[in-house]
């Protein structure tokens, strides 16, 4: 099986996955490690690393560096470029990576990012030295632009944060897969089950980043392997090259050697 | 002539200390330090609301924990009676309420109980158990076996039996570590006991390293407008809020849940979090005063379970997370059994195969 490639880091597991929602840190850690991801992410927001003396979320961030995976800080929560920028920047110095999950919510009902400051937001840092995997929506022309900028990574939901529901467009999402073949495509949001992340693979996107739907599992260790079987399988079954479908039954079995009032 | 009590250091008068030096008070002379000057005012167990909510908080804990949870809601009335004064105890049950746009969240938290000990309910069922709450709140659930407790009170009323006690020497403001066998108090090492009990929750991490801190934010209010009957939790994307009513038209909000040890003053966010939780649940609270609005740091292990340490003569009860008043009363049942050489209760192994830890035993015992 072919590897993943995150801006010239090439990866055997093609899953990445988040760090949130966890009904425990060792639900957490065990869940990660079952899923063979080699690339968890993380957000800044909402936890002070900084704050005062040996207080602050240190303790949560020494918990996923233990794991020694590639971390990949992302900007959740961030409503504006200013905001995405500043908290990339922040990431950048605590984590020690350039790379960053560009998140920039444009509707706070559905989390929907917003287009129009991502490309802006994806500009700007990439112009500062950041290797960028901007989440966007399943939109070619968005896409389009993000390329052109120099991302080598998209990250298009299947469908919005947390929903659970696949690819819901799954036109759009096959459209963007075959416009961009030199481009990582990871389907960032809206994966529930390991069937979705087939289905998605089986498109041919390259990757998978999963966190609710392992999160909240009722039990995320053992969902966590069912996503790494899948997330292979998909894969495999893609550069295998499926057979073509068609509308009328054919016998698998040649049917020279048996008897005339057998057949038919 | 009677057999000489055991001598006991319990370190920290927290909710723990002080229940554990409660149930010991006729079986052992207990030194019981207190970092604080005995009012509790930097225990977790201070900050808390004080919910005895098993089958709620099993959306996200194991098993195990509601139903020692449940044990534990069983202990408490017997506890209550052995006290001198009444602390307000509750069981009325509590209700889960969401708005039209969090009943994902419900249906989720729903989907996660492990026991079907609830009823779901709607506005004329909500209307009936909460007359006065916002009318547009069309879908909950009831949880009826769930209960609450004054815990403010109850810290009092127990801090009033120990002083009363005999056997039981409180010191306050007395900063303690423990170094071997012997107990180290503003510096100056005291030997002789028989056993050490650290209780100090977050106090003890230079003694368990694999304890951590988790923030939380939570509100007191006195809003003499509103009245609800029991604790009301609301869905919130990231924590349920719940709003628990106290005597004397007081309640407490809370709580945020931050993977942080932060130990500063509550956000802004936080706060209007928090507090528009408290005003779309009831108009009354608009005029509500806030009388408190703090953090703490609930001291939890990995996998936020409580557990009951013994390495020789000292012995560790820590790790109570969310579930200090949920879980006191079987970690002090445990470990007072323990102590005093009697039967431990299966049930709690059974249902948490970690709680008790046997590092090393005492000598006298190998012998």
């Amino acid at each position: 099986m072919s590897c993943l490639d995150i801006y010239g880091t090439k990866l055997d597991s093609r899953m990445m996955i988040g760090s949130a929602l966890y009904p425990s840190p060792k639900v957490m850690q065990e869940s990660i490690q079952a899923s063979g991801a080699q690339i968890v992410t993380l957000s800044l927001s909402r936890q002070n690393p900084q704050a005062s003396g040996i207080s602050g979320g240190e303790n949560f961030w020494q918990l996923i560096q233990s794991l020694g995976l590639h971390l990949l800080p992302n900007t959740a929560g961030c409503h504006s470029v200013q905001e995405a920028v500043t908290m990339a920047q922040m990431s950048r110095e605590l984590f020690q990576t350039d790379w960053v999950k560009l998140e920039l919510v444009g509707d706070d009902f559905n989390l929907q990012p917003d287009p129009i400051d991502l490309v802006r937001a994806t500009e700007q840092l990439l112009k500062d030295g950041f290797k960028v995997l901007p989440y966007c929506t399943d939109d070619l022309v968005i896409a389009r632009h993000l390329v052109e900028l120099g991302c080598k990574v998209i990250m298009p939901w299947g469908s919005p944060i947390g929903t659970g529901k696949g690819i819901i467009n799954p036109y759009a999402t096959q459209a963007i897969r075959d416009r961009f073949p030199e481009v990582t495509m990871i389907i960032d949001s809206g994966i529930g089950t390991p069937s979705h992340a087939m289905q998605a693979m089986e498109m041919g996107v390259d990757g998978i980043l999963l966190n609710t739907a392992i999160a909240h599992a009722q039990n995320p260790q053992l969902m966590a392997q069912a996503f790494k079987g899948a997330i292979e399988a998909g894969r495999l079954a893609y550069e295998a090259g499926p057979m073509a479908q068609r509308e009328q039954a054919s016998a698998s079995t040649p049917t020279l050697d048996t008897p005339f009032w057998h057949s038919a | 002539m009677p057999q000489a009590l055991p001598k006991i250091a319990i370190l920290g008068a927290g909710l723990l200390g002080r229940l554990l030096a409660f149930s010991l008070r006729n079986d052992a002379k207990i030194k019981l330090f207190d970092q604080d000057s005995g009012d509790a005012t930097q225990s977790a167990a201070y900050l808390a609301a004080a919910m005895l909510a098993p089958l709620a908080e099993s959306a996200e804990s194991s098993q195990g924990v509601m139903r020692l949870g449940e044990a534990s809601l069983k202990l408490w009335p017997k506890i209550l009676e052995q006290l001198p004064e009444e602390v307000f105890l509750q069981q009325n049950g509590s209700l889960l309420l969401a708005f039209e746009q969090d009943l994902a969240s419900l249906k989720t938290f729903q989907h996660n109980l492990k026991d079907d000990a609830y009823q779901s309910v709607g506005i004329n069922e909500i209307r009936a158990l909460e007359p006065e709450i916002n009318q547009r709140f069309h879908q909950g659930l009831f949880l009826p076996n769930e209960g609450q407790l004054d815990n403010r009170q109850l810290l009092k009323v127990l801090a009033k039996a120990l002083s009363n006690a005999d056997n039981i020497t409180w010191i306050t403001n007395a900063t303690t570590e423990i170094a071997e066998d012997s107990v180290v108090v503003n510096g100056k090492c005291q030997n002789g006991f028989d056993w050490i009990i650290d209780c100090r929750g977050l106090g003890a991490k230079p003694n368990q390293i694999d304890l951590r801190g988790v923030r939380g934010e939570v509100i007191r209010l006195y809003a003499p407008q509103v009245t609800l009957n029991r604790p009301v939790r609301l869905m919130h994307p990231r924590y349920p809020i719940y709003i628990a009513p106290k005597p004397n038209n007081q309640f407490v909000v809370g709580a945020t849940q931050l993977e942080s040890e932060d130990r500063r003053q509550p956000t802004v966010r936080s706060t209007l979090e928090l507090l528009s939780a408290c005003f779309s649940v009831h108009s009354g609270f608009a005029e509500a005063e806030i009388l408190q609005n703090q953090s703490g740091l609930r001291p939890a292990y990995l996998d936020n379970e409580p557990q009951m340490r013994v390495n020789g003569n000292v012995i560790s009860l820590n790790g109570m997370y969310r579930h200090g008043y949920l879980l006191s009363p079987v970690m002090v049942d445990m470990c007072r059994n323990y102590l005093l050489g009697k039967t431990i209760n299966p049930v709690y192994r059974e249902q948490l195969p970690n709680i008790l830890q046997i590092l090393t035993v005492q000598m006298e015992e190998l012998a």
